[in-house]
């Protein structure tokens, strides 16, 4: 039975071909000692069956895939009659890289000029003649999808199996590698080869380690010290002979289609790339990028804030009401009503209350992201980042940190030099994530309502300028040293869709909710255990153990303008987790039910001046446990961790002071 | 046209394969492919910003989040930068 393959480019529509051919009449398996799947097939023409193989999609036939590899070597040792190589005709010049490989494997080739249909939509005129005369094998036009011009192709397939013709590509590799190939095939001459000659000699110029090997274990070759020498002379060689010989399969097919393929106008200028010229100009950028995340969070708070804000207060204290009035109907413990009302109501309801913000703020997220310009953001940080002498791909890491500091600092990996990857996970704490949020937002509803969008921004800024100019200091003291250089490729914009949009909006917010059902629960019911021990004191007293350990560090935020025990608290548990601080500010504030009332009792206890203060203090100090176990992971280093722990705090208490006493020295309070 | 591809990267602030295209006046598709042989045979390597957070993240609340950022980066090798001295 005569065999026919089918090779293509993925998606060029050799499997509806495939299937247009042999109909239900084929099997599915996988290819000998690898995972890649076989399907084979039969057909009947004139009476006479045929065997067709269709072999897996690839845009080469090197040694760089299972695929490509399956692909090569049915057409080299499999014998297939005739091969048929399906074109995607809207793509021509990319597609007929494969067949110039295919020519030059001496395969007898016929090409399936296929979705022509889709090319005559989009202008594109060909002269099949010529492409044929010039290719040296025939050209069918087909539409697979619709059975057009499969008759005439199987018919072209058919009378090309009893043809014997010696198929060649017509490619010059230039002079230098025509000699050298030639040179090769003459130690291949009468020898027991599994490939054609030729197309060995080409394969070793290109590098092709497969093909070495074969080489290699050949033992008609193993004995020719001559022909290892040429072997070595190659590698050594400082000729690119693997980028002459690809360039000049480009030049064959540009000398083809230029005289046979025709489009209707020149490539022009696409929208991303004249939207780009804006966004990612080297002034207007980073003033634009800036611009929109204060938009974005003047929006968050309009909506989350304004709109939904309230609804989630009201709701969250009138949970606090039916549950504590419930447990008291039922007579449960004190111990159990306090439990629930002043520790999880009070705690974790004064962080779930933010909730609305969060979901407006990753949706508005979101949208930037799905739409491709966080990509952007990055590339204009990496502007600023390189003439800092940072490594600008820090700021992918940074960025990742925005959500959580513990991915953000395990991106850094993909950083290539340790100066690099240092650097950038020292600097990530600085990086406000996610679980500091409600902190900002409960001292934003307590002070700055109407600014909220402004403070918000003010604060992401600071933390950013701080990790730059700690990321400078580093590169000149700690690390020093080159930074490698990476390009980023920009993806092209696109309409942010719902789906996305949402699915991001509910990873962030369900990871945040998770946050608060498990690692917050856990700090509140300790805190709130810490809170009535000695057992008799006055709970939420300072004479609690809670109360003396937050005397105890609260001098030390005294020069801050925020040195009360409950203050101390908050930054203390928050070290567990940043969600903690309000879900402690809440619990110790009174056991206050529900944010509203913390806010009030925030208003009383704090300032203006120290809540910025405060706030800052928050966005810099000490990283989460999960962060500093990271660290420690990633650097393979209690000392770095340490280090972290001890430095972001010291900064934050330096700027923390700063802002009080220059504000106090100003006039504000 | 890879040369002059590696030049263009060499030359470009970001990646913009239909702006390396109109300058090379050739069609995207063939950009795209210009590219994946380049890193075929090791003038460029292409980054994945993508999979450096595969660790522990199963039990981590963020994991869904982590590292979505959508940043494709790439570098020229070595053998890259050879070529383009000579």
């Amino acid at each position: 039975m005569n065999t026919i393959a089918l090779v293509g480019n993925p998606n060029s529509g050799k499997t509806t071909l495939f299937n247009a051919l042999t109909g239900a009449n084929q099997h599915v398996g996988n290819w000998p000692g690898v995972t890649v799947e076989k399907k084979e097939g039969q057909f009947e023409f004139n009476k006479k069956i045929y065997n067709v193989v269709d072999l897996p999609g690839t845009y080469s036939l090197g040694a760089f895939s299972e695929d490509e590899i399956v692909a090569r070597d049915f057409i080299l040792k499999g014998n297939p009659d005739v091969v048929i190589n399906v074109v995607d005709a809207t793509n021509i010049e990319r597609n007929l890289y494969l067949t110039t490989q295919l020519l030059e494997m001496g395969a007898k080739v016929i090409v399936a000029l296929n979705m022509i249909d889709e090319a005559e939509e989009r202008d594109i005129k060909f002269d099949i003649k010529t492409l044929s005369q010039k290719l040296g094998t025939p050209v069918v036009p087909t539409i697979a999808s619709k059975n057009k011009g499969i008759e005439d192709l199987v018919k072209n397939a058919i009378s090309l199996m009893d043809k014997d013709v010696d198929y060649k590509a017509h490619i010059s590799y230039g002079e230098n590698i025509d000699s050298e190939m030639e040179r090769i095939k003459g130690y291949l001459v009468n020898k027991d080869l599994e490939y054609p000659a030729n197309w060995i000699a080409i394969k070793l110029l290109e590098g092709d380690q497969y093909v070495n090997q074969v080489i290699a274990n050949n033992e008609d070759l193993k004995s020719s010290n001559e022909f290892k020498k040429v072997l070595q002379e190659i590698q050594d060689s400082v000729n690119n002979y693997d980028l002459e010989i690809v360039d000049k399969r480009y030049e064959f097919i540009n000398n083809i289609t230029k005289k046979t393929v025709f489009r209707p106008s020149e490539i022009v200028e696409t929208k991303t790339d004249k939207i780009d010229k804006i966004l990612t100009h080297k002034y207007l950028g980073l003033p634009i990028f800036a611009l929109i995340m204060l938009i974005v969070f003047q929006l968050t708070f309009a909506i989350g804030e304004d709109v939904l804000g309230e609804a989630a207060a009201s709701g969250i204290e009138a949970l606090g009401g039916i549950i504590e009035n419930y447990l008291i109907s039922v007579n449960s413990p004190d111990w159990l009503i306090s439990f629930i009302a002043d520790g999880l109501i009070g705690g974790v309801g004064a962080v779930v209350e933010f909730i609305p913000l969060i979901v407006v703020l990753y949706m508005l997220m979101g949208i930037l992201e799905d739409s491709g310009y966080m990509a952007r953001a990055a590339y204009v940080m990496d502007n600023i980042m390189r003439a800092l002498g940072l490594q600008g791909k820090t700021f992918i890491s940074m960025i990742v940190g925005f959500g959580c500091n513990v991915p953000g600092v395990m991106a850094t990996r993909t950083l290539d030099n340790r100066k690099d990857r240092m650097i950038a996970t020292l600097i990530n704490p600085f990086m406000s994530c996610g679980a500091k949020l409600p902190i900002y937002l409960v001292f934003i509803a307590a002070f700055f309502p109407e600014h909220g969008g402004l403070v918000l921004f003010s604060i992401y800024f600071l933390g950013i300028l701080i990790a730059l100019l700690m990321g400078k200091i580093f590169s000149e003291t700690l690390f020093k040293g080159e930074s490698s250089y990476f390009i980023m490729e920009l993806p092209p914009y696109r309409k942010p869709t719902l789906r996305n949009v949402l699915r991001n909006m509910w990873d962030n917010v369900s990871g945040f909710l998770k946050r608060a059902g498990t690692t917050i629960f856990a700090v509140v019911t300790i805190l709130w255990i810490l809170a009535r021990l000695p057992l008799g004191v006055e709970p939420y007293s300072q004479g609690s153990v809670l109360g003396i350990i937050g005397s105890f560090i609260a001098p030390i935020f005294k020069p801050a303008g925020f040195g009360n025990w409950q203050a101390a608290v908050g930054l203390f548990a928050g070290i567990a987790a940043k969600e903690a601080v309000v879900a402690t500010l809440g619990m110790v504030y009174a056991g206050v039910e529900g944010g509203v009332e913390l806010v009030n009792t925030i208003q009383s206890v704090f300032t203006p001046l120290t809540a910025v203060s405060f706030m800052v203090m928050t966005l810099l100090y000490t990283p989460c446990a999960a962060t500093i176990a990271t660290i420690k992971k990633e650097t393979n280093s209690s000392k770095w961790a340490l280090f972290t722990a001890v430095y972001t705090f010291f900064i934050a208490w330096v700027m923390a002071v700063l802002v009080f006493q220059i504000g106090s020295l100003l006039g504000f309070s | 046209m890879l040369k002059e591809l590696l030049v263009e990267i060499k030359n470009s602030n970001y990646i913009s394969k239909s702006n390396i295209a109109i300058k090379l006046n050739k069609p995207v598709e063939l950009i795209e492919d210009g590219f994946q042989q380049l890193i075929r045979m090791g003038y460029i390597s292409e980054e994945d910003n993508l999979n450096s957070c595969n660790s522990y993240c199963g039990s981590c609340p963020y994991a869904k989040t982590c590292n979505k950022m959508p940043v494709k980066t790439m570098k020229i090798t070595e053998k890259g930068e050879k070529l383009l001295a000579n």
